[in-house]
């Protein structure tokens, strides 16, 4: 058998595996074991001595440690109540115009983003505080609930990032350079959301009626008790740019300064603490399970060369790169219909990154095609978590409103989805705006 | 909260204890869970102190740097058996979304008896591993601190996740088969 079928027959088992239930570490770390007994000729062996070091080496790595750290800062954020006064903040500047508090409410998305590397924590934070706001100024069902998924995903758009984290592991990319290039896009990305209220209040004015209009002073003191946490995410963002910090002490930063906020605040006694350190201990196993079932199988694919033999395939074929690109593209939304964003990730990046990195795309260097090709990945499958039939945040967020149907708490997302596909075409042919910030800052 | 989301997306009920094994199985997992966790709250201290003592008093902790490593890597394992309890498994549910809830109890538990091997498997090898890492007498770059400590102490976490994975194969069955 050649490498090359021998790696399909390993997607085929791991395809079958998770049509099963079977938890996707797991999956992936048999199928990949099995392609490992194969190549090594069917001696336990060497797979049996690979695995001595497997979860110490994988664990202990020290960049993959930003991840229990980032969520861990997400999770004082989350129950130290750092969500309400963005949200406070925001809607004290725009809740006064039509539609205005589904914006304030994507607004307060993107900054509860920038403390927190995950999409489902900040859709169920924001949906908690905001949905009820919402209502009671009587925006529809369909543009409070949609409002708030689509703003979710912000939370993994916008630095800190995990998935971004994840996909640096796996291409031994900047941690700091990525983060530093989902900016541009991630602003682009509210923006975009902002403006499909904006269009959906226009076209119906009873989805999203005007708030009142909050008095200056009150602003003032808005901005004023949010300040903090844009001190935390300056710290932490500077922190990494400036060099002064790689992101794993940035993230311990982030993490005592959110704890030390969260505190403060009073909102954090004993059961905020405890439920901080489960819901950190939670997302973490789900994110490492997965990790090292990726481990297993990305050695075996390793050995069988077909990452390789397929990327020469694909550039002699002679395919037009942009076609390549957009074929790939459309994988992740398609698997996005079935799969988690994290697992897209390291399933697929083994064998596309070899495939773009092989081709041309606008004469882009290596490391620039690499950094592009990474947030390009970031937000198609960021859009997973919104569209049916998986569309985690949708559900997050429906359960939050009761009284809304999830039929149409889809229908509300459908909008935020065009802005999406917008964007992520946007970016594909204007690869600068992802790369702008990394060379001017970036050393 | 999470959880709950989770297990409503997949078509699940969350998960709760049932007899004093499963009580006590919860029991520890949380523990542990609750033990890694404060490792890294440690780990935050350890490093803002560090970070601070390096750029206002060019004096940092010595081998911030090892400490978390080692201690990341056994603190990590610790959340395995509470994230399987929890029916917390990253999976693929839309092609079973239709089934019976019979069925997907069973290819539930047919998964959990894999995450069970797993452990196993894990804990085993990890085990060696440390032996061997003991024997070569492997240290770290500056604190010199014994290699091996750290990986034997994720074995109790992956026996724990290997025993969450028995009893949560075992647990739709304990209780008079799945219903369907």
């Amino acid at each position: 058998m050649s490498g090359m079928q021998l790696g399909f027959l390993i997607f085929g088992v791991l395809l079958t595996l998770l049509v099963l239930r079977v938890p996707i570490g797991v999956a992936m770390f048999i199928s990949g074991a099995g392609g490992y007994l194969y190549l090594t000729g069917g001696q336990g062996t060497p797979w049996l001595n690979s695995l001595k070091n497997l979860a110490y080496a994988r664990l202990s790595n020290y960049d993959l440690v930003v991840i229990p750290l980032f969520l861990l800062m997400g999770q004082f954020a989350t129950h130290g109540g750092l969500s309400r006064l963005l949200f406070r903040f925001v809607s004290a500047f725009m809740g006064h115009r039509k539609g205005g508090i589904a914006m304030a409410a994507i607004g307060a998305c993107a900054g509860f983003g920038a403390i927190c590397g995950s999409s489902l924590a900040t859709a169920a934070t924001m949906g908690q505080v905001a949905l009820p706001e919402l209502r009671r100024y009587g925006y529809s069902g369909a543009l409070a609930t949609g409002a708030l998924a689509a703003g979710g995903t912000l939370g993994i758009m916008i630095p800190p990032s995990v998935p971004l984290v994840i996909y640096a592991i796996l291409t031994q990319e900047s941690i700091g350079k990525l983060f530093m290039a989902a900016v541009l896009p991630g602003i682009i990305a509210m923006l975009g959301y902002m403006l499909v209220v904006q269009i959906v209040v226009t076209l119906d004015p009873k989805a999203g009626p005007a708030g009142p209009r909050v008095p200056w002073p009150q602003r003032l003191r808005c901005l004023f008790e949010v300040l903090p946490v844009l001190l935390v995410f300056v710290v932490v963002i500077v922190g990494i740019y400036g060099g002064w910090a790689n992101p794993t002490e940035a993230a311990s930063i982030g993490a005592g300064s959110c704890g030390i906020l969260a505190l403060l605040s009073g909102n954090m006694g004993m059961s905020e603490l405890r439920k901080s350190l489960l819901g950190t201990a939670m997302a973490t196993a789900m994110i490492y399970l997965v990790l090292l079932g990726a481990d297993m199988m990305n050695s075996a694919l390793a050995i069988s060369q077909m990452p390789v033999e397929l990327a020469q395939w694909v550039k002699d074929s002679g395919m037009s790169p942009l076609l390549v690109m957009g074929m790939i593209l459309l994988i992740y939304i398609l698997l996005g219909c079935v799969m988690d964003a994290l697992a897209m990730i390291l399933l697929t990046i083994p064998i596309f990154y070899p495939m773009i990195m092989g081709l041309d795309f606008f004469g882009l260097a290596q490391t620039d095609k690499s950094i592009w090709f990474g947030i390009l990945a970031l937000m198609v499958v960021e859009i997973g978590l919104v569209h049916p039939p998986v569309g985690m945040n949708v559900y997050v967020i429906n359960r939050l409103a009761v009284d809304v149907p999830l039929i149409d708490t889809f229908k509300g997302v459908i909008p935020f989805l065009i802005s999406d596909f917008l964007r992520i075409t946007l970016l594909v042919f204007f690869p600068v705006i992802s790369l702008y910030l990394v060379h001017q800052f970036g050393a | 909260m999470q959880n709950q989301d989770r297990c409503v997306a997949q078509h699940e009920a969350p998960s709760e204890p049932r007899g004093p094994y499963g009580r006590l199985l919860f029991w520890l997992a949380k523990g542990f869970a609750y033990a890694g966790g404060m490792v890294f709250i440690a780990l935050v201290l350890m490093s803002v102190v560090s970070i601070v003592g390096r750029k206002l008093f060019s004096t940092p902790v010595p081998g911030d740097v090892e400490l978390l490593q080692l201690s990341s890597a056994f603190a990590s394992a610790t959340f395995f058996a509470y994230c399987h309890l929890m029916k917390g498994d990253v999976k693929v549910d839309f092609f079973t979304a239709h089934m019976t809830s019979g069925r997907r109890v069973l290819l539930d538990s047919v998964g959990s008896l894999l995450v069970g091997l797993l452990g196993t498997l894990l804990a085993w090898r990890t085990a060696v591993g440390a032996v061997s890492l003991k024997e070569g007498g492997e240290s770290s770059a500056i604190l010199e601190l014994p290699v091996w400590i750290a990986q034997a102490l994720m074995v109790p976490s992956f026996i724990l996740l290997a025993l969450a994975g028995f009893y949560m194969c075992w647990q739709p069955w304990a209780r008079g088969g799945a219903r369907s």
